[in-house]
């Protein structure tokens, strides 16, 4: 049972950071390579402010710093690449990736950062009969909450209402007098600060280098594929999957447990061409 | 111009040039190429960057001494990731560059990647890092030679100091690669001859992000200690996560390359007390070590060598001395110096044993304690060089 839980773990975290890209490909359809690198920067950006200022503001600050950086990706990068064709973005967002990870490693250099879970959450708690770090539930937390604001946002609100019909028919939305340019750049800033405040709960969980976005960032495109690029239930549902086969992959298959999240991927497409939850459109 | 003039021109003339010709010659002695195929980026990429700045310390201090054998010494560093194809390429396109005489590799698949083209590339490398013991066992080549100490080394320290242990059953946590294999098969080898028990083995993917699962197995076997053969970003996030799950109060816990100077350095008191393999330590009491560490000191101010760099550094002083007495830069001259050479390192005299290219040195176990004012693995118990190099097993064919 405890294992279940660990999977949860793994499966709420790889969510929180891959309903930023889901955010990000239903509004701008952009394949964010440079997603990973927003994570690695989320993580740096929260341990800098931690230091002075403790987790929490840590967290604050990460996700703030860049989200606006999200708003000026998007009206300097994603809005003047909109006309062109899909893969000079993807190919600009890739070399993105590349200049962030020159960037921290400039900053905060090459050696490997580790960072302590804030007080609160450093303990554990009695879980099935077993020791749980308190830090891991508050993760799971943390997904939680991403879930159900961003099915509120998006179900009970009026730019809620403008994302999803943006989504589907950008210019039909946007003759009915929404300003979508500016609903993206709303939209690219909360998936990035997403990506912000992944970095920021990563922290604790796993070592700091310029590189770290690399090792995750290919799981998150897992999800994403798999829950059917634009759907956030669809991506909920992936990231749950996938981080479950995976955690009990390593425990009775660890040989194949690498390969498991793929192998899901391979077998949700080739039953459902679509994803879990996509429409196909 | 009368005859005598002509002459005297003559005779000038070939003074002149007499007199130039040893300074032309020697301007034009070849300089020699290092070529370091490393880890600058991933999941061993401080451990990349250590060896790095080794190999440039060991540059500099020749080149400021006026060269190795009078002649300049350049370097080249491509990276790798630690990734054994990528390795290859890197290794074959410094070699082509003429940079052919290469060291200072992080992962052991990468040296099992390099060594069978060596020939085919006129190249050669001493491993420095390396610990798979196929390096100077079934995979030796003629042209591939080892400075720091392999798994089967580790494991003739980590014998006597688990017969030393009260706990019967272990459990290991290495990495899945080739090195990773190797030492977890040494410690169960090591664990079997002194009659403990290995119940439970986990060798996670390299660059994992979450080893809960592993912990959780760890702790549910009924270990009482576990064995950790993680290194660079592996072994700082199992070793954050494992504390979070209370492993290393309730089991007893020793690594090889797990509890480095790097490693400890980041991550403090959540590695206290963790027993360890020390390969190398700057506060070895040896003349040539002591003028090593104040060296660096003045070259990285408030640093200490920490053992990649130390085990690194050992490798350039036995490249340098072997193209000083081969009297060249090419690869076959100074493999050849090397094969069977008596080198003065910081750890003293060692040899480079002909049989499998292996050099025999002495091994060391440790304790990551307090010690000069600062957390780091402390040397407890020393294997001498003949005992902590174990005899070839036949299995290299040179």
């Amino acid at each position: 049972m405890i294992q279940i839980v660990n999977g949860l773990v793994y499966g709420s975290f790889l969510y929180v950071l891959a309903v930023g890209l889901v955010l990000i490909f239903g509004l701008r359809r952009v394949t964010n390579f440079a997603h990973g690198g927003f994570f690695m920067v989320g993580a740096y950006v929260s341990y800098a402010a931690a230091v002075h200022l403790g987790f929490w503001t840590g967290m604050v600050v990460s996700v703030a710093a860049l989200a606006l950086f999200g708003v000026l990706l998007d009206r300097f990068v994603f809005r003047p690449l909109s006309k062109e064709e899909p893969i000079v973005t993807l190919l600009v967002t890739f070399g993105l990736l590349f200049v962030l990870e020159d960037l921290v490693r400039t900053i905060w250099g090459k050696d490997f950062i580790s960072v302590a879970a804030p007080d609160a959450l450093a303990g554990s708690v009695m879980l099935f009969g077993s020791q749980f770090p308190v830090y891991r539930l508050f993760v799971i937390g943390v997904a939680v909450i991403v879930a159900l604001g961003l099915a509120l946002w998006l179900r009970a609100t009026r730019v809620g209402l403008y994302v999803r019909a943006s989504s589907v028919d950008p210019v039909t939305t946007g003759m009915q007098g929404v300003d979508t340019d500016r609903l993206s750049a709303f939209v690219v800033a909360i998936g990035t600060g997403l990506a912000g405040l992944s970095g920021t709960i990563a922290g604790p969980l796993m070592a700091l280098s310029p590189s770290m976005g690399g090792y995750i960032i290919i799981d998150c495109f897992i999800v994403v594929v798999t829950g059917g690029l634009t759907s956030f239930t669809g991506a909920f549902v992936a990231a749950l999957v996938i981080g479950q086969f995976h955690n009990l992959g390593l425990v009775y298959l660890p040989e194949v447990a690498s390969v498991i999240p793929l192998l899901i991927m391979v077998l949700v497409l080739g039953l459902r061409p679509q994803g879990l939850a996509g429409t196909g459109k | 111009m009368n005859g005598s003039k002509r002459v005297l021109l003559s005779i000038a003339s070939a003074v002149s040039l007499a007199l130039a010709l040893p300074g032309a010659a020697g301007a034009a002695k070849e300089p020699l190429k290092i070529g370091v195929p490393t880890a600058l980026t991933g999941t061993y990429s401080a451990l990349g960057d250590e060896a790095k700045r080794a190999v440039e310390f060991a540059v500099n201090e020749a080149n400021a001494a006026g060269g190795a054998d009078g002649r300049k010494v350049e370097v080249r560093f491509l990276d790798t990731e630690a990734k054994p194809e990528l390795a290859r390429q890197q290794a074959e396109k410094l070699a082509l560059e003429g940079f052919n005489i290469m060291t200072a590799t992080i992962a052991s698949g990468e040296v099992l990647a390099i060594g069978p083209m060596l020939n085919r590339w006129n190249a050669m490398f001493v491993a420095t890092i390396n610990k798979a013991n196929d390096i100077t066992g079934k995979q030796c080549q003629a042209r591939l030679f080892r400075v720091n100490r392999p798994d089967n080394s580790d494991a003739a320290v980590v014998q006597p100091w688990l017969k030393t242990r009260k706990e019967a059953k272990w459990a290991i946590v290495a990495a899945d690669i080739a090195w990773g294999r190797n030492s977890g098969e040494s410690f169960k080898a090591a664990a079997g001859a002194t009659g403990k028990s290995v119940v439970s083995e986990n060798y996670p993917p390299f660059g994992s992000n979450d080893y809960a699962a592993h912990i959780r197995k760890v702790l549910d076997s009924g270990a009482e200690g576990v064995w950790v053969a993680l290194a660079g970003r592996d072994a700082i996030t199992f070793a954050r996560q494992a504390k979070q799950f209370g492993l290393f109060e309730k089991v007893t816990t020793g690594g090889v390359s797990f509890t480095t100077d790097g490693t400890v350095k980041v991550l403090g008191d959540v590695v206290k007390g963790i027993h360890t393999i020390v390969n190398y330590s700057a506060t070895l009491d040896t003349p040539a070590n002591k003028k090593f560490v104040a060296d660096w000191a003045k070259a990285y101010p408030g640093e200490a060598p920490i053992n990649f760099q130390g085990e690194t550094y050992i490798g350039m002083q036995i490249i340098l001395q072997a193209v000083k007495r081969s009297g060249s830069v090419k690869p076959a001259d100074v493999a050849k110096a090397i094969s069977g050479g008596t080198f003065e390192t910081i750890l003293g005299t060692q040899v480079m044993r002909k049989a499998d290219n292996q050099l025999i040195g002495p091994n060391f176990f440790g304790l990551v304690e307090e010690a000069g004012g600062k957390l780091q693995p402390v040397i407890k118990m020393t294997v001498p060089a003949e005992l902590a190099t174990p005899v070839p097993d036949g299995s290299c064919k040179l």
